[in-house]
Parts: C-alpha cells; sequence; structure tokens
C-alpha cells in the first residue's frame, strides 16, 4: 500500500544544510497497522508528511497505491494531526460535514453521514455546540470524524493522543482499535510512546537520531482483538516492549547526550 | 440520613443564594460610586459658575466653560426644542460619512491584509511601503485630503478611510500569518481545493481577526470625520464646533461635544454587540 524507498529529506536553510531522514526505506501493507517510534526530533513527521504528500523527499521515492507521491495528496489519505485541527468557526456538525461539503456531496447525504458519525464520537447532542465548548478529547474524536467522513482506505496518524491524559488515551486506542476493526484501514501512527504502538500496531519500526534511518523493524504477533486495558499486563507484551525498548531506549540516551 | 442529606442540600441553597446576593449587592455599590462621582463633579462645576469668586479667579467662567444646566438645555433646544432643526442636518452628515469611511476602510482593509497576507512574497516588496505610509501622521494629510476632495462629503469619507484602513488591515494581515499549516493541510486531506480552503478557512479567520479592530475602527472614523470637518466642511459636527469657535460659543461647543460622545459610545457598544454575535464561536466571548 506503502512504498517508501530510499526517500531523503534535507532542509536547507542560507548557511546549511539538516538532513532530517537518510535513505528510508519502509513498506507497509494493505490493511497493516504500523507505528514508527523514535528520540523527539528524529524525522518521524517528515517521514509521514512525505507520505501525505505535504513534502517532496528530496531524493528517493515515495509510492501510495502503486502511484507516486509527488506533491500531490493521494486519494484516500486521512490525516490527524497532534495540534488540534478543527475549525473553530464551525459548530460540530459542520466539521464533520465538511469534507463531504468539499467533495460536493448532497445534502441528504451530508446529514444522514453526519448523524453515523456524530454518534461513532460520542458526540451525539453536542452537534450545534463550537469546538471550544468541547473537551480535549472530544475535540480529537472530532478531527477522526472528520477525517472518517472521507473514507480513508489511509490513515496517518501523527502523535494524535500526545496531549491527552492517559484515561482519555486509552478510551481512544480503544475507539481506533474498533473502527480499524470494522473499516480495516491502512495505519501508520507516529509516536514516541512505546506502550502505545505496541499496543495497538501489528508492527513497529523504530527510527534513528537525524538523520534517520530505520534500526528495527519488529512484527507485534498479539491476539486480536485486543483489550487495550488488559493487554498490557499479558507476558507477551512485555516481551515486545523490552525487546524494542533495548534499541529504542540506547537510542533515547545517545539522542539525550547530544542535546 | 435523607433527612441530613436534604437539609444539607437546602443549606447549601441558602448559603449560595446569600452569595449571590452579595455578588449583586456589590454589582451596585460600584454603579453607585461611578454615579456619585458624575454628580459631584456635574454639581462642582454648576456651582462654581455660579460664585464670583470662582468666576474671577478660576478657570470657571460661564463664558468658557458654559455650565451643565445650560448645555443640557442647549440639546434640548437643538434637538427637541425650539430650535429643532439644528442638529440633526449635522448629526446626519457626520454619521453618513463616518459609516461610508468605516465601510470603505474595512472592506479595503481586510481585502489587501487577506491578500498580503496568503503572499508571503508580494508582501515582503510592500513591507517598506506599508510602514512608510503608516508612519505618516494621519492629521497631517487632512488639509491635502480637503484641498484634493473638497468640501464635502468626499473629504471626509477619505480622511475616515485612512484612519481606518491600517487599523483594519495590520490585524487581518497578522491574522493571516497565524494561521496554522497543520489546519490547512488538514483540510486538504480533507479534499478541499484551495479555493474551497479559502472560503472555508483563510477567509474566516481572517473575518474574525478584523472584527477585533472593528470598534476602535469606528472611534477613529468617527475622528477622522470630524478633523476633516474641522479643517474645511460646510456640514457635520465637527463644522458645529469650528462655527462655536468662531462665535465663541462655548454651551454650543459643550452640547457638541457631549452629542458627539454619546454617537460614539453608541456605535462602539452596536459594534461590541454585534462582534459578540458574529464570534459567538470564539472563546474570548463565550
Amino acid at each position: 500500500m506503502i512504498e517508501v524507498e530510499a526517500a531523503s529529506k534535507v532542509y536547507v536553510t542560507a548557511t546549511r544544510e539538516i538532513w532530517a531522514v537518510r535513505d528510508i526505506s519502509l513498506s507497509v501493507g494493505g490493511g497493516e497497522f504500523v507505528s514508527i517510534v523514535g528520540p523527539s526530533g528524529c524525522g518521524k513527521s517528515t517521514l509521514l508528511n512525505m507520505i501525505a504528500g505535504f513534502e517532496a523527499p528530496t531524493a528517493g521515492e515515495i509510492r501510495v497505491a502503486g502511484a507516486r507521491v509527488a506533491g500531490q495528496i493521494p486519494d484516500g489519505l486521512g490525516y490527524i494531526f497532534q495540534k488540534d485541527t478543527v475549525l473553530p468557526w464551525y459548530t460540530v456538525r459542520q466539521n464533520i460535514a465538511l469534507g463531504l461539503r468539499y467533495r460536493g456531496r448532497s445534502a441528504g447525504l451530508i446529514n444522514e453521514k453526519v448523524e453515523t458519525l456524530a454518534a461513532l464520537a460520542g458526540l451525539e447532542g453536542f452537534e450545534e455546540l463550537y469546538p471550544h465548548e468541547l473537551s480535549g478529547g472530544m475535540r480529537r474524536r472530532l478531527a477522526l470524524v472528520m477525517t472518517l467522513a472521507c473514507d480513508p482506505t489511509i490513515l496517518l496518524l501523527d502523535e494524535p493522543f500526545g496531549a491527552l491524559d492517559t484515561h482519555t488515551k486509552t478510551l481512544l486506542h480503544m475507539e481506533l482499535l474498533e473502527i480499524r476493526r470494522r473499516t480495516r484501514q491502512t495505519i501508520v501512527l507516529v509516536t514516541h510512546d512505546l506502550g502505545e504502538a505496541v499496543t495497538l500496531s501489528d508492527r513497529v519500526v523504530v527510527l534513528s537520531r537525524p538523520p534517520s534511518r530505520v534500526l528495527m523493524n519488529q512484527s507485534i504477533d498479539l491476539p486480536e482483538p485486543r483489550d487495550v486495558f488488559s493487554i498490557r499486563e499479558t507476558e507477551a507484551y512485555a516481551h515486545y516492549y523490552q525487546a524494542i525498548w533495548k534499541v529504542l531506549g540506547q537510542e533515547f540516551r545517545a539522542a539525550g547526550m547530544t542535546h | 440520613m435523607a433527612a441530613i442529606m436534604e437539609r444539607t442540600a437546602s443549606e447549601l441553597r441558602r448559603q449560595l443564594e446569600g452569595r449571590q446576593r452579595v455578588i449583586r449587592g456589590e454589582r451596585m455599590q460600584v454603579l453607585g460610586w461611578q454615579v456619585l462621582i458624575l454628580l459631584v463633579v456635574l454639581a462642582f462645576w454648576e456651582w462654581t459658575t455660579r460664585v464670583p469668586w470662582f468666576i474671577e479667579h478660576t478657570i470657571m467662567d460661564p463664558f468658557f466653560v458654559s455650565r451643565p444646566s445650560a448645555i443640557v438645555q442647549r440639546i434640548y433646544d437643538w434637538t427637541f426644542g425650539p430650535k429643532r432643526g439644528h442638529l440633526w442636518p449635522h448629526l446626519a452628515s457626520t454619521l453618513w460619512a463616518t459609516f461610508l469611511g468605516l465601510v470603505a476602510g474595512v472592506a479595503t482593509g481586510f481585502a489587501v491584509g487577506l491578500l498580503l497576507s496568503q503572499n508571503r512574497r508580494l508582501a515582503r516588496i510592500l513591507n517598506p511601503y506599508v510602514i512608510a505610509l503608516n508612519s505618516v501622521p494621519r492629521i497631517a494629510l487632512v488639509p491635502l485630503i480637503t484641498m484634493i476632495f473638497g468640501l464635502g462629503v468626499g473629504s471626509k469619507v477619505v480622511t475616515a478611510w485612512f484612519m481606518v484602513f491600517f487599523l483594519v488591515f495590520f490585524n487581518t494581515f497578522k491574522g493571516g500569518q497565524s494561521i496554522e499549516r497543520e489546519l490547512l493541510d488538514f483540510c486538504r486531506t480533507l479534499g478541499g481545493t484551495p479555493r474551497q480552503i479559502t472560503w472555508t478557512v483563510r477567509v474566516p479567520n481572517a473575518l474574525a481577526w478584523a472584527f477585533t479592530a472593528l470598534p476602535n475602527a469606528v472611534s477613529f472614523a468617527l475622528i477622522g470625520v470630524v478633523i476633516s470637518e474641522f479643517v474645511g466642511s460646510t456640514t457635520g459636527m465637527g463644522y458645529l464646533m469650528i462655527t462655536s469657535l468662531a462665535t465663541l460659543n462655548s454651551t454650543d461647543m459643550f452640547a457638541s461635544v457631549v452629542v458627539l460622545s454619546a454617537v460614539g459610545v453608541t456605535l462602539v457598544a452596536l459594534i461590541r454587540r454585534a462582534e459578540r454575535r458574529l464570534l459567538r464561536w470564539s472563546p474570548e466571548f463565550r
């Protein structure tokens, strides 16, 4: 579904050049859930931005569903940012409807879909409120269903749960897995939270400090459906967590020293 | 147990109601003091202008400072009294010019601000000119504007426009630039075309910023019109004040000032109200 082939990204300023990622190769299969972890400041987000077509790679190639990504957002791609990206001047209803309006869908279809999605996000009864009247978790869910309204086949998540408390975060993990079980999107999650990565994904990719390359590519073979609350107590979870932490922890330490 | 809970509940209610009474009482007290201060000042003004010693030894000579009762009487004469035709044309003339100047200034300031905030290169090229124009003392240009646009409504509108334009322009420009890249990218992933994103993201965002400049813009427009009327015109509140000066009539002068202040306060209050409605989505106006 997603092919990254020897992709590099260099940021050039007037005085120097900064290599964010160097020669990264990565492949994500259809319906797969892959998490990318690494120390902060590594090219995790850059990689995701290149897959989404927000930024072009300096060298190398990225293909999504067989087509080369060249400065254009691939069809069927949804992206959730860490930052709040709901539109404050629209109500919950108008926000959910935004993608459908962009695509020129009929009012009847929009209404129908908004209702379903509001229910999915636990936002029934809040349709006429403005985002500032919602909690942080509700705004996250709103952003998620805004994307789901467009029926994405690929979801790119850039630390979407970073700013939330553990309780809200865990509930959202549960909902994400539930949504994925139903619609089988291909998901790439960038996170600095290894626990989250192991809990949710089929595979965890560890990136190094910049210029980033792939240090580890670990399949997570935990039984489905996963219960996000109890999975962390299992031995298999601990096994994967420790195996990845051996590599990631060292990278964290090294990154800390150079800072 | 239930009885205890019920009793505490009713006690709590009483406490809360008591607290509300205190808050309401405090609010009334503040208002009371405000009114009292006003009354004291007015009474002092009225009284001193009737005491020979004050008239001779201080500035409180009714020839120069008039007195509150005379001013109120004059405003009444102008509005509903014997000279009722006197005020309305001037007031209407000032208000009409203010309205036109405000609309022109807000519309152009918004449009240019939005355009430049979306075009980084153009903004960089025009930057020194914008700063230079903005540094020109506004009032210094009023005689020139009057010379070019004449004694009619034209020069008033242009002056008001000039006062308002930069205010709205800078706010819109800053707002347009403050929009987050993530928000734009997010809307692109939702399938928005550049034009759709302009109408659903850039314009509402810039409008919100432009709105915050409106209360000041109204005041500025009014000031611009009155100054233009000072410099040269045949109608308007500013004209009324200048003729009062020519005839050394301080009561007319004060009456004009009071009317003008009342107009200013009313206009700003109306705009704030409109703003609160339009920006209902903004946390600042919750």
